[in-house]
């Protein structure tokens, strides 16, 4: 090969030519996405996250929780993400259009987050839940035995109690990561934000639209959406 | 140190005259992120093991460690060394001086500015959480400034080259010096100045990074590789002729690969079937690349014996045909729906990243020093030690992670299995990775004091033994350069 500006030309075009095609052509069909109403309920979905949660987005775009979890439910017969009841179903490219930012994560040295607001789990309401993921942020090892996620007692304060009452948001912990008598443990603003983040975490609705585009088998009853 | 008529053929003597300074201290700042990196790397490790290790502190909760860790390699160690070996390769195969190497130290003093401020962005909590693009937007205008800045005299010494064959060298020089800026620039855009919506974000992600390992870091081990083979052992490269397919190819293929790593993820399916076929055709190129190099090598193994560089240049080759299996791999449906997002998935980058890559930025490293400073290597002990562990650093973590992240995706695949288990099977692993990452760093500290003593103007001329095979001087009487023999 001789020729300088032969060489230029084929190297633009090829960038040039993967520029348009993958993402242009990918902005083409995705970047009008919108919202799709209900025809039931009268609601348009996917609803748009509390102002409380998007700043709890800050937070875990911060910390780098997407270094170990990803944010993506896989479809039935490509892993066992339902069967692990990360999701009752596939995600789907409407789903995160409400997101700013997109962590869909490429890493499980953690499990799957993109439906863990739904995930209940023993907790009996929302609050116990969100009494769960404090205990988690503060204390892993309480509440996911045998979990390698690190602490994040930085989200945390540590009051003396001061013969006062004990706040209603103090983490009701038991043993090893326990305070000390006489003191408690409060959330910060930060960690209350990502709670609310993660709780706001949950793809409840099956779009009549996309069922039949990602199921692994055609869906039979595609008509309608609806709660699962 | 310019010639006094820029259309003389410059000496190799007077080329690495002109490059001696730029390269040094391109190559010093990439030694220093390499052990920083490394550091970095090894404390997220052992975060994996031992979770409360440094957990107290917000700036080195593994969230932020490990991306900055990521950064310090690819941006720090990564960029420096390319910048170092390829505008030392475009002068040398050009037959030109390199000029201007004033402005290459305040690009470099910017550059290694913009990293720091990327990396203590992250550590403080400012990260962008979009992989390799973590750093804080403010940094995105110091490095592509200063970007300009090097690219610049990379492109103009192509420019105003001396030869009339343009060698496979330059073409993959050439070509990543050109991608890396748009690459840079149009997902820093797409994703932060006009941002994208919903999955979009993850698309320009992927093919952003695929393009910033397979169309910068590769070629940059690839240009190595076609250099010091046939430099070294003094004969041209085999089967030249199918070079230029392989390139074309490669990189043709390459630029359209990025959706591979996003299969089964909520995106269009056409985005990871067109990954994944352009995955399957990169064999092409692979099996012809590996015709050129290990057919030049075929029959001269005993030169390896008695070159340093050629043996990181050999490691660095396994780790392309590697990368490019893995990358083949994690493109077959039925394999990805396995180890998708385990271990093995980290190891395909880093086996571009480290074996591949970094091999060669050593090779080229230990061939270009000398030159450049008229001394040998001081200790021929810890050049040992160096690619002694490299190649068995390199060696361990392939096996051990490629073990692991099989088995960690077969344990997340079955829904029986707790995820607190899964975390405990893989703590040996865990365990096992620190070990490989700290035997690396063990040799990339020997190499950081050899480099300080063969740079070190003040120090006296090096004593070790390392021999290097005289190179075949260029015959410069001749205009035409045999093709595929720079």
């Amino acid at each position: 090969m001789k020729n300088g500006l032969a060489l230029f030309l084929g190297v633009f075009a090829i960038l040039g030519l993967s520029w348009a095609g993958l993402l242009l052509g990918a902005h083409k069909q995705l970047g009008s996405l919108g919202q799709i109403k209900d025809p039931v309920d009268d609601t348009l979905y996917p609803q748009p996250i509390s102002g409380l949660a998007d700043q709890g987005r800050l937070v875990y775009q911060d910390l780098g929780c997407v270094s170990c979890h990803t944010q993506q439910v896989r479809h039935e017969g490509f892993g066992a993400d339902i069967e692990r009841k990360w999701g009752s179903r596939g995600s789907y490219a409407r789903d995160y259009i409400r997101e700013k930012t997109v962590f869909i994560g490429q890493s499980r040295l953690g499990p799957d987050l993109r439906n863990v607001g739904g995930r209940l789990g023993d907790a009996a309401t929302p609050d116990d839940y969100s009494d769960w993921f404090y205990k988690l942020l503060y204390a892993p090892q309480s509440v996911a035995p045998g979990t390698n996620m690190p602490p994040h007692a930085f989200l945390f304060e540590v009051h003396a109690t001061a013969g006062r009452q004990i706040s209603y948001q103090a983490l009701k912990l038991t043993g090893k990561s326990a305070p000390a008598t006489g003191y408690e443990v409060v959330p910060t603003a930060r960690a209350r934000a990502l709670v609310a983040y993660l709780q706001s975490l949950k793809d409840t609705y099956d779009y009549p639209t996309e069922r039949s585009l990602n199921a692994s088998a055609p869906a039979e009853h595609a008509e309608e959406g609806g709660h699962k | 140190m310019n010639s006094t008529n820029p259309n003389d053929r410059a000496e190799q003597a007077e080329i690495d005259a002109s490059a001696k300074w730029p390269v040094l201290v391109f190559f010093g700042s990439a030694i220093l992120w390499l052990l920083l990196g490394g550091a970095l790397q090894l404390i997220a490790s052992i975060q994996l093991h031992t979770p409360d290790f440094l957990a107290a502190c917000p700036w080195t909760t593994h969230g932020r460690i490990a991306p900055a860790a990521q950064n310090a390699l690819v941006y720090g160690w990564g960029m420096n060394a390319a910048f170092a070996f390829g505008l030392w390769l475009m002068a040398r195969l050009s037959c030109t001086t390199l000029r201007h190497g004033g402005w290459l130290f305040i690009a470099a003093k910017f550059w290694n500015v913009g990293v720091t401020l990327g990396v203590l962005g992250i550590l403080g909590g400012y990260s962008t959480s979009f992989e390799l693009l973590e750093m804080p937007r403010f940094v995105t205008l110091i490095l592509l400034a200063a970007y300009a800045l090097i690219g610049v005299w990379g492109v103009t010494t192509f420019g105003i080259r001396n030869t009339e064959n343009v060698y496979a060298s330059q073409w993959y020089l050439f070509g990543a010096a050109f991608w890396f800026p748009w690459l840079y620039a149009i997902a820093q855009i797409m994703l932060f100045k006009a941002p994208v919506r919903g999955v979009l974000q993850p698309i320009v992600n992927a093919w952003f990074v695929h393009g910033l390992y397979g169309l910068w870091f590769i070629p940059m081990a690839l240009a190595a590789a076609y250099y010091f083979l046939p430099k070294i052992l003094g004969k041209p490269i085999a089967n030249y002729y199918l070079a230029p397919l392989a390139f074309w190819w490669l990189v043709g293929t390459t630029a359209f690969a990025g959706g591979s790593r996003l299969i089964g993820a909520p995106v269009p399916i056409w985005i990871s079937t067109l990954g994944g076929a352009a995955n399957f055709l990169l064999v092409v190129p692979v099996v012809v690349i590996a015709l050129n190099l290990f057919g030049t090598l075929s029959g001269r193994y005993g030169a390896l014996g008695n070159s340093v560089t050629l043996r990181f240049i050999l490691i660095s080759m396994v780790g392309f045909v590697l990368a490019s299996a893995m990358n083949f791999a994690l493109s077959i449906r039925g394999f990805a729906q396995v180890v998708q997002f385990t271990l093995l998935t980290d190891l395909r980058d880093w086996l571009i990243f480290y074996a591949c890559f970094s091999t060669a930025m050593f090779g080229a490293a230990y061939f270009i020093l000398p030159r450049l400073t008229g001394k040998e290597w001081r200790s021929s002990a810890l050049v040992k030690a160096h690619i002694g562990t490299a190649a068995l650093g390199v060696l361990l973590l392939t096996v051990g992670l490629a073990y692991a992240g099989w088995q960690q995706g077969h344990l997340l695949n079955d829904a029986a299995v707790k995820f607190g288990d899964i975390t405990q099977a893989l703590t040996f692993w865990f365990t096992f990775r620190s070990v490989g990452l700290g035997l690396l760093l063990v040799g990339h500290i020997a190499f950081l004091i050899n480099f300080v003593w063969i740079a070190c103007p003040f120090s006296s001329k090096g004593t070790a033994s390392v021999e290097f095979a005289p190179p075949p001087t260029l015959n410069f009487s001749k205009k035409s350069a045999t093709e595929g023999h720079a």
